[in-house]
């Protein structure tokens, strides 16, 4: 037992041979004064190195001081001299208290410095207690929190090896942490305890270590730090499947608001063709070429609609999983703008509609069908809010590296708190009743300026609402290289 | 030509199949259907068709690959119908040999314009070849390099002319941009889109009537360009 030898027996040695030592040079000391100094006054003075040995090294090495100052007295200073023996009744008396004197004061001293001892005790649990929980506290993961609670214990208890295992959590294999790192045990453990809170077992810490008792003071430290390891962990566990709960809901939420936004969305033309076919091919009604054109009609748009409601969802799906790659090639924003405006003509015709694109705008890398796709939206958003008989201006500028494009139209101003808001999924300022329209149009825009590395934001300025986003002008840090015709020059 | 063109419609959706077959006749054609890729393929062979309308969305092979094995021994037009509307899957078709595509759902005037279209193709390709084109009041002649606009001729660069007369060459089908710059500008430069939005942007300041609004050379986005005539 090469170590309990040096941490127990050596400072046991060293301390009591550090007491004799000290009566012995006191005693050499005071046998040098002797012919200056009373007996009464050698007696005082033999009190100091019980004194020191007591405050010094302990009660033990106080006592064993105490009772060899005594004999010292005795033989060294005591007539007869170097004998034991006492002939007059005064030195028995003197020589007695001295004895009691020496015993006393030792045990007084001894019993403060013991008191004392227990304070810093303590004192240094609570800190460690301390710095244990607050290094708990901070962390949000169980394996962090298991790796803090062994490396505290280890360097705590002065243990050779640590391990926590954490069994708990349905279907996932355990959490096993070694402290230190990337080291394995040799032997049994000496210790095994379960890490237990009221309501779960959460694992179990091992502990190695070459003194296999713990003191009182010890288990009743490490008793703690389990206790606060064992909720750590639960904490841990309880957050995540709280986390887990609340992105559940969510993504109820979420699909609730789709359902009821699709079925309504989905439902109205489905109703009208279901209508106006039917009523055709009802013999009741004799139509006449009017009517049956204007049903026809009907049947074809609300078709259109349905297509490109289904084609929302889809956007916004892949927007979604994340499969919404842009294929970039170089694009001419006026081209695309003004393809958009072709198409949505018949919309278009109760705004007054103003294009102001520089004629020296860059290409810009895009996808065609994508950023056609965001005019459509932003065109249809700004019909739907702005009255009929209202401005919209779609308007280009070169700014640096990148191209501004801003869709103004005249609808009401958007409160502040809804403008970052609208670009959400089915957030809507008015109740989806009153509007037609699955609330994805601007967050499909949002989507896919992000994707193209620009960004799409909204903003009310003195009579219109504004929309306003930027695309980099430059694919892969390069810009488009034109052809040389050298019949152009 | 009395006898009624024949159609054949390479589809596994019945409702597709019973919707079209009812509309075709009744515009007089002859139709004759395919439910799978090799069925399909098959009947081409059995009883060669004047235009073929594919799915590519097959339960057996893949409509491209359909696409791919009819044009190792046939030149007949081939219009793409499908549900797949990215331009990926648009641009292989028609780079292996599609001569057109339509995204379901359609309308049918626009599906009668094509037929119309690829039927007068392969009529072309079979006799001699229009050297004049008109499109509007713009006239372009192939043989004698000369484009006008109502008698007026109009000046174009050596390359201005050159991407015109490759697509005024194919008049009414979609070009992707590959196959245009490979032809204009050589296999090296075939990722150029660039170019063809400058040069595409000249032709139609000096065509169009309104080069904002292209009634002549259109935009098919994503893809390419069409030529687009009179007819």
């Amino acid at each position: 037992m090469p170590r309990f030898l040096k941490e127990k027996l050596f400072p046991l040695l060293y301390r009591h041979t550090a007491a004799i030592f000290c009566v012995a040079a006191t005693t050499f000391a005071l046998k040098l004064l002797e012919p200056n100094l009373e007996i009464q006054l050698i007696a005082l003075l033999f009190l100091l190195p019980v004194m020191v040995s007591t405050v010094l090294w302990g009660l033990t090495p106080g006592i064993v001081a105490g009772l060899l100052t005594f004999l010292a007295f005795n033989f060294y200073f005591i007539q007869p001299y170097y004998t034991l023996q006492v002939h007059k009744t005064q030195d028995l008396i003197s020589l007695t208290v001295f004895l009691i004197v020496a015993v006393v004061m030792s045990q007084l001293i001894g019993r403060a410095r013991e008191g004392e001892r227990v304070a810093r005790q303590r004192e240094w649990e609570a800190t460690c207690m301390y710095e244990l929980i607050s290094a708990l506290s901070s962390l949000q993961d169980a394996a962090s929190v298991v790796q803090t609670l062994a490396s505290h214990t280890l360097e705590t208890f002065n243990m050779d090896h640590v391990r926590v295992k954490i069994t708990h959590g349905k279907g996932q294999s355990a959490l096993l942490v070694d402290a230190p790192a990337g080291t394995l045990p040799s032997g049994e453990p000496a210790i095994e305890l379960p890490l237990k809170t009221a309501r779960e077992n959460e694992g179990e810490i091992l502990m190695w270590r070459v003194q296999a008792q713990l003191s009182a003071e010890e288990s009743r430290l490490l008793e703690a730090y389990i206790n606060q390891g064992a909720l750590a962990v639960e904490r841990i566990r309880l957050v995540k499947s709280e986390n887990k709960m609340r992105v559940l809901e969510e993504s109820d939420h979420l699909k609730s608001s789709l359902l009821n936004s699709v079925s309504h969305e989905l439902r109205s033309p489905l109703a009208a063709i279901k209508a106006s076919v039917s009523s055709l091919r009802s013999g009741a009604v004799d139509w006449d070429t009017d009517a049956r054109q204007d049903l026809l009609v009907t049947i074809e748009e609300e078709t259109d609609q349905l297509n490109f409601l289904v084609g929302n969802l889809l956007d916004m799906s892949r927007i979604e999983s994340g499969a919404l790659k842009p294929q970039k090639s170089w694009n001419a924003i006026d081209e695309i703008a003004k393809g958009v405006i072709a198409k949505m003509r018949k919309q278009l015709q109760e705004h007054r509609l103003e294009i102001h694109f520089p004629a020296n705008l860059p290409l810009v890398p895009t996808d065609y069908v994508m950023i056609g796709q965001v005019f459509t939206n932003l065109l249809s958003n700004s019909i739907k809010y702005g009255p009929a008989g209202t401005e919209i201006i779609l308007q280009a500028a070169h700014e640096k590296d990148l191209v501004h494009i801003q869709v103004k139209n005249q609808s009401p101003p958007v409160a502040e708190e809804h403008l970052t808001r609208i670009f959400e999924k089915f957030y809507r300022i008015t109740e989806a009743d009153r509007v037609t329209g699955t609330g994805l149009g601007l967050s499909i825009c949002k989507g896919i300026i992000e994707a193209h590395g620009g960004k799409i934001w909204a903003e009310n300025q003195p009579g219109y609402f504004v929309f306003h986003f930027t695309l980099p002008v430059m694919l892969d840090g390069a810009l488009p290289q034109y052809p040389k015709d050298p019949s152009d020059e | 030509m009395n006898k009624e063109p024949l159609i054949l419609l390479i589809d596994d959706e019945p409702q597709i199949l019973r919707a079209l077959k009812t509309i075709l006749a009744a515009n007089h054609f002859q139709i004759a259907a395919a439910a799978t890729g090799e069925q399909g393929i098959a009947q081409a062979v059995a009883n060669p068709p004047d235009v073929i309308i594919l799915d590519l969305t097959l339960p057996d092979l893949d409509g491209i690959q359909v696409c791919e094995q009819i044009r190792e021994w046939s030149r007949v037009p081939i219009i793409v119908l499908s549900v797949r509307d990215n331009e990926k899957d648009k641009v292989a078709a028609l780079d292996k040999g599609a001569d057109d595509y339509l995204t379901k759902p359609f309308g049918i005037e626009e599906l009668l314009a094509r037929i119309r279209v690829a039927l007068r193709h392969s009529e072309q390709s079979l006799g001699n070849k229009k050297t004049i084109i008109n499109a509007g009041s713009v006239s372009i002649d192939l043989a004698r390099h000369i484009v006008s606009r109502n008698d007026e001729e109009i000046r174009l660069t050596v390359t201005e002319f050159k991407l015109l007369a490759y697509l005024a060459a194919h008049p009414d089908r979609v070009l992707t941009h590959q196959a245009i710059l490979n032809h204009v500008w050589g296999f090296s430069e075939q990722d150029h889109v660039e170019y063809l939005r400058v040069y595409i942007g000249q032709l139609r300041k000096k065509l169009e009537i309104n080069p904002d609004e292209p009634q002549i050379l259109l935009t098919e986005p994503g893809i390419g360009y069409r030529f687009k005539t009179s007819e």
